[in-house]
């Protein structure tokens, strides 16, 4: 069953692009207190030293969070990128991590088990392109206003743990949430990815070959969500897909604040502030210093594939 | 506890299994290793594969596991399949290079073989050995003991 009414366009259009400036990532609603009586804590914690340490090693950032990418371009430079890391390790030599954030077109992507039985339309009919990639985990979308992150690193620098690893990216999400949004999301035993309540705000899905994982997660800032009624995302058939913009929405209304729309920033605003935590709590979490490298360098990756 | 322990290594060693005093993985001592943490069974110019105690146990319960066809080379130290657990997909690597000559049809519907039976019925695949030679280079029972208790010991 195809969906009679798909808006293509998205609801986040490429924003005007613009030098990332030097702020600090600017701490968001300080008036919304606890955002949920039933947020439950996070269970695991990950042991990391919450200041970088000097002698830390660097990750060059291509931050393309105002860009929409096609998924295959994108899918393509990961695994470019870990081809060169395995070459450069085979040759004796190191590479840094890489660290890549953006946002897609609408696509449906899969990962290796995926099952078509979570898919609520047939795939010669799909409302937006399919791509059945190397990840693990289930069918998830990719939309504007999500912040997609594509670490690029070598587990060998870190930890060769991949529940370890699964448990950073989480922990990187949650650090960005609270900071940024004082959202107090959390972790939920055995569903991988970042919770408000019952509302997932963050999937991960990774894919490791000899010790380089890639893929990584997905954040909902500002994004439409409808495109995840069209699937059973993640497998998960009793939860939810939520977004910071929804949940900042549900705060402000149940304070009764009639100004819910004024006080609430743009949504170009939302990504941004975002965007900023993300890439600063992966830092710590990592133990990395991220250079940001500049987009051209980035596009003409890009234009080879 | 203790018994129970006692009871386990004289189980082992009647088995000829060499119990690792940390966390229960087991080596089994006629296989060879390799440092992705896959084993091989060598029956002349056959060897059959899998991953061994250690990796299922840090992997996790195995979701899913991507085989290769009959037919398709392998080489040593590259990836033939994968496997996928919890949101993680890894490579699975041919610790010897050779042919392909029968998969594990059974993982298709029991993934879950890799974590209950990793040397016996969790087998990955069987390989016509293109390079006996090759086999020199991989440990031994308890060099890969020793190599596993130093990589834990160092994360």
């Amino acid at each position: 069953m195809v969906p009679a009414a798909i808006s293509t366009s998205p609801s986040v259009t490429s924003c005007p692009s613009r030098r990332l400036s030097q702020r600090k990532s600017q701490s968001y609603c300080r008036t919304v207190s606890t955002m949920s009586n039933h947020v439950s804590k996070s269970t695991l914690s990950v042991s990391v030293n919450s200041i970088a340490d000097p002698d830390s090693r660097t990750c060059e950032c291509f931050d393309l969070h105002n860009e929409l990418v096609p998924y295959g371009k994108a899918w393509a430079w990961q695994k470019e990128l870990v081809r060169q890391k395995k070459a450069s390790i085979q040759s004796g030599g190191d590479c840094p991590d890489t660290l890549i954030v953006l946002q897609h077109q609408p696509v449906y992507t899969m990962g290796t088990g995926s099952s078509e039985e979570y898919l609520n339309f047939d795939t010669k009919n799909a409302p937006f392109d399919v791509h059945r990639t190397e990840r693990g985990g289930e069918v998830t979308y990719h939309g504007p206003g999500q912040l997609v992150m594509y670490p690029i690193i070598n587990l060998r620098n870190h930890k060769m743990d991949l529940h370890w690893y699964l448990r950073s990216l989480e922990e990187v999400v949650l650090r960005a949430l609270l900071s940024a949004f004082s959202i107090k999301a959390s972790r939920l035993e055995g569903f991988t990815g970042v919770w408000v309540g019952d509302e997932k705000l963050a999937a991960i899905g990774i894919r490791v070959s000899q010790w380089i994982a890639y893929h990584g997660l997905a954040l909902n800032v500002t994004a439409d969500l409808t495109p995840f009624q069209w699937i059973i995302p993640c497998g998960l058939r009793n939860r939810r897909v939520g977004s910071i913009k929804g949940i900042l929405r549900e705060a402000y209304s149940s304070i009764n604040c009639g100004y819910v729309d004024v006080l609430i920033p743009g949504e170009c605003h939302l990504v941004d502030i975002a965007c900023d935590a993300l890439i600063e709590a992966f830092a710590e979490v990592f133990q990395l210093e991220v250079c940001r490298k500049p987009l051209t360098e980035a596009f003409l990756m890009g234009k080879s594939f | 506890m203790a018994s129970r322990l006692l009871w386990a290594s004289r189980a082992a060693s009647c088995l000829r299994i060499s119990v690792s005093h940390r966390g229960f993985s087991t080596v089994l001592k006629d296989f060879k290793y390799c440092d992705s943490h896959e084993w091989v069974k060598v029956e002349g110019s056959s060897a059959t594969v899998g991953i061994t105690d250690h990796a299922q146990d840090h992997l996790g319960d195995v979701v899913y596991v991507e085989l290769p066809e009959v037919g398709t080379p392998v080489t040593q130290g590259e990836g033939f399949g994968a496997v996928e657990s919890v949101k993680a997909t890894s490579d699975i690597n041919s610790p010897v290079s050779g042919k392909v000559v029968e998969v594990n049809e059974e993982l298709n519907n029991a993934p879950g073989l890799i974590n209950s039976s990793p040397y016996e019925k969790g087998w990955i695949i069987k390989v016509e050995i293109s390079d006996a030679g090759q086999l020199n280079s991989l440990m031994d029972a308890d060099k890969y003991s020793k190599f596993c208790e130093e990589e834990d010991a160092k994360h």
